[in-house]
């Protein structure tokens, strides 16, 4: 267990860096601890840098709809600042009350808002941080359009500290929406949402979020849930037009409208792929990212492979979070390299551990896979922001 | 030089045997048309200039230039305004305008895969009908091609909305530097590892040269109500920009013309425009009818408590499509100005536009040269035309000087230097100026991992050691003659 060291400044982060990068100590960054599941584990002792006490706003010109903040912050909170100014940063991130902006930021953690809002690189306009070499460096910066320079702050989303340390980070902001509904039907199998969906591209309607869910809290019938957010009467005009659809499609829908029900909605779709969030007895998280088209067909055989299992997607992205309750006798590094992937790749697409309940059976290739030409430039971009190769050393695809 | 003198003829001949001998250019007259792109100040041409069709097309002309060990360059259209495809000590230039397939158009999926060579406009004309559009429209989309917007992170006016070009970019091939061919990303969203499609796109060429590209189609809107809001003073229409984003409404786009730049349209295009007010605002909302109209009645609420003389909304498409022709060719109309122009890209947060603009004023006022504006006011992304005479040796030098300090403003203000037109050449100086010598490290470093022998766009985006130097005297510029 590496030892745990807090921050309170971007000189003191400098300085941890600095410090174990003299002395070749590895270093892990944390935030809230909320995604530590990810990756492999952390196989040589060094320096766990918690950010979490690094949490200030450093400015927030509303009118701007912009804001910076300090990595440590949690999006809680960050989303009680937003909203005393009735906007927000709409990418979802469950535990938000631990779940810090660097870490969301590093881990590219999304949510059901995903096919409406994009994900948190749509939001990332400004950011500074620190390589491996204890170089505090930024890019971008407090506006809101800007190609001056490289775009570090694409490439930190998802770097999962492994390039460098972030300390802060601006995003452009939106405003909070006035009204939201959720509207839900139920179906006969995941298959059976393909046409549904298939229609859903060119519906009138803009959804939020569009998913496809089976078992665990959402239920062994499968359904979609579509969700609208906007003024008032554009909510209800969405709500009625899909209503109209679907029911000439012969599906029953159901709308949630009240606040507390919306907002379970909202919740549930968010923490699905936390393993302590939900109290199911599963033993493997998975990620795929797949074709769309892809996602009801993909489902449909999932359920089939763990009928224990609980699967959620967002569906218009070709998004499928896949709570494993059972892997099987060989374990969950045999069943995902065997069983999933394959099944990925014939959808077009990829998929990631994202957790195990074993997870010293995990390794590099049953997490990400082989990988293709780009992981040498991986490895190549890794050298050059971390050339002692000490930042979450050994977690990491490529690293 | 010998050497060079002698290797270019082998060279020619090798390129020649790898896309044809009608592909490849080396005449000196030929050349001319390549020294520059839309920024003309300074020219340099390029030793050779070649035309691949096809992805191995680009690797082979890459391994040969490796083997010939000559700079090599990419380039679109040409019609970057910051010298991005300025052959910077020559070398071969990879002209990737006639890789222009769409090669596929997948609309369940929401995305479509292009050659880097399609014009922008003409994926969008494909896509007409289909309930699909691609959402980046710089003005220039009738030429510029999707391989120069990606290079430079392109945006258009209704990215306000819809974001710039690297949030609908999937997936890109390139040809590395070393001519390896690689695929980042792709049409499945949140690719394992490193999101290098990110970098990738706004690197300006210096990273990899891009070869096929996956971009994310967006759905029309159901309906648009598009506005025109007449002033009597700058300071009344950018305070209408500030309160419209203020209220927390993100209008489709928000563009704002003064009276320089409305005399010079109005001339080309005869839309009706006012000649005697100070600003224009073209204000463009879109998405559900339902919420619509609201959204035209705030803003038209807004404008008039700033004494806007007139808010007008678009009759018809047909009225809607002239006023945005006004927009889009507006640069194009400036030639009724001036022989010669200049135009800066700085940003600025939103609520700093009044400042901004009368800053414009004051600095071309003081150096004695004539600016027009016309710009992204809802991005706070300013184009200031400034208007000479490029064979006038002292107006290039009294005009270099006022783009100068505006962009030093601009940093002032918290902002940038560029919000859609890349560094390239013309804003190299600029680059220490925003960035500690400790960032533009990292970022030599990233080029590094790509294009280590730097072979790649020599000269680009970074002030590096060996290109011009971090302090380029601006006497060495040379204006065209």
């Amino acid at each position: 267990m590496p030892a745990t060291q807090e921050t309170k400044t971007i000189a003191d982060v400098i300085g941890v860096v600095r410090d174990a990068h003299d002395a070749d100590t590895p270093i892990y960054p944390i935030g809230g601890g909320t995604v530590t599941g990810f990756g492999l584990p952390v196989r040589r002792p060094g320096i766990e840098l918690s950010l979490a006490e690094l949490n200030r706003v450093v400015d927030y010109p509303s009118r701007d709809m912009t804001i910076t903040v300090e990595a440590g912050i949690t999006m809680q909170a960050l989303a009680a600042t937003l909203a005393a100014e009735g906007q927000r940063l709409p990418v979802d991130a469950p535990q938000s009350d631990f779940a810090t902006i660097g870490g969301v930021v590093a881990t590219n953690t999304s949510g059901p808002r995903r096919y409406g809002c994009g994900t948190i690189r749509d939001y990332v306009i400004g950011i500074s941080a620190v390589d491996g070499r204890g170089t505090a460096f930024k890019a971008g910066g407090r506006v809101v359009k800007n190609v001056a320079g490289y775009d570090f702050c694409k490439l930190l989303c998802g770097s999962l500290g492994t390039l460098a340390v972030i300390t802060q980070v601006t995003f452009k902001l939106k405003p909070m929406p006035e009204a939201d509904a959720w509207v839900i039907c139920d179906l006969p199998s995941c298959a059976a949402a393909d046409p549904i969906l298939t229609e859903l591209v060119s519906s009138p309607t803009t959804p939020t979020a569009i998913e496809l869910r089976a078992g665990g809290e959402f239920g062994a019938i499968p359904s979609i849930a579509v969700a609208f957010e906007g003024s008032q009467p554009e909510v209800e005009w969405m709500v009625e037009q899909l209503q109209r659809q679907w029911q000439a499609q012969h599906v029953e829908p159901r709308v949630l409208r009240e606040r507390e029900e919306t907002e379970l909605a909202w919740e549930q779709s968010t923490r699905h792929g936390v393993a302590s969030a939900v109290e199911d007895g599963a033993m493997l998280i998975c990620k795929f990212g797949v074709l769309p088209s892809r996602v009801a067909g993909l489902m449909q055989r999932l359920v089939e492979l763990d009928a224990t299992g609980s699967f959620l997607s967002q569906a218009g992205n070709g998004i499928v979070t896949a709570r494993f309750a059972n892997v099987g006798a060989d374990g969950s590094a045999k069943f995902v390299i065997t069983r999933l992937r394959p099944l990925a790749h014939a959808a077009g697409g990829h998929v990631v551990i994202t957790w195990a309940a074993a997870p010293e059976q995990l390794t590099r290739q049953a997490i990400w896979g082989t990988g293709g030409a780009d992981l040498a430039v991986m490895q190549a971009v890794k050298q050059q922001f971390d050339p002692k190769n000490l930042l979450n050393l050994g977690r990491y695809f490529f690293a | 030089m010998s050497i060079l003198a002698a290797t270019i003829p082998r060279l020619v001949e090798a390129l020649r045997r790898v896309v044809g001998a009608d592909r490849v250019l080396a005449a000196r007259g030929e050349l001319l048309v390549y020294e520059c792109d839309g920024f003309t100040i300074e020219k340099n041409s390029p030793d050779v200039v070649v035309f691949p069709r096809t992805t191995e097309h680009v690797r082979q002309i890459v391994e040969l230039c490796n083997q010939h060990d000559m700079p090599m360059l990419p380039r679109g259209a040409g019609t970057s305004l910051a010298g991005g495809c300025l052959p910077v000590g020559g070398g071969v230039m990879i002209v990737t305008a006639r890789m222009g397939d769409i090669v596929e158009i997948n609309l369940r999926d929401r995305y479509a895969v292009v050659q880097p060579g399609v014009v922008n406009v003409k994926l969008t004309q494909a896509l007409k009908g289909t309930g699909f559009h691609f959402a980046p429209d710089p003005s220039s989309q009738g030429a510029c091609t999707i391989g120069g917007n990606v290079a430079t992170n392109s945006g258009g006016p209704h990215t306000l909305k819809y974001g710039v070009t690297v949030n609908h970019v999937l997936g890109i091939e390139a040809v590395m530097p070393d001519g390896r061919i690689v695929q980042f990303g792709g049409p499945a969203e949140d690719h394992p590892g490193l999101d290098l499609v990110g970098v990738l796109v706004g690197s300006e060429g210096t990273l990899a040269i891009v070869t096929k590209v996956w971009v994310r189609l967006t759905r029309d809107p159901q309906g648009v109500r598009t506005l025109l809001a007449i002033f009597d003073s700058c300071d009344d229409a950018t305070n209408a920009i500030s309160d419209i984003i203020g209220a927390g409404m993100i209008p489709a786009a928000l563009e704002m013309m003064d009276r320089g730049i409305v005399g010079a349209v109005e001339a080309a295009y005869h839309f009706g425009f006012p000649l005697d007010a100070e600003a224009v605002l073209l204000i463009e909302v879109d998405g559900l009818e339902a919420g619509l109209d609201p959204q035209r009645d705030r803003i038209i609420e807004i404008c008039q408590s700033h004494r806007a003389r007139e808010v007008r909304q678009a009759a018809d498409a047909r009225e809607r499509l002239l006023l945005w022709k006004c927009r889009k060719q507006a640069f194009g109309a400036v030639g009724r100005l001036s022989p010669s122009y200049c135009t800066q890209d700085g940003v600025v947060p939103r609520t700093k536009l009044p400042h901004m603009l009368r800053r414009i004023s004051e600095i071309s006022a003081k150096h004695n040269v004539r600016a027009v504006n016309v710009f992204h006011a809802g991005d706070g992304n300013l184009h200031p035309i400034l208007l000479f005479d490029e064979r006038d040796a002292d107006q290039v030098t009294r005009v270099l000087a006022a783009s100068d300090e505006i962009l030093a403003e601009c940093i002032a203000c918290g902002g940038s230097i560029t919000g859609e037109h890349g560094i390239g050449v013309e804003k190299i100086n600029f680059m220490s100026k925003l960035f500690t010598a400790d960032d533009l490290d990292v970022m030599a470093r990233l080029r590094i991992a790509f294009n280590p022998t730097g072979r790649l766009s020599p000269g680009k985006m970074l002030p590096t050691a060996g290109a011009c130097g971090v302090e380029r005297a601006h006497p060495g510029r040379r204006a065209a003659v």
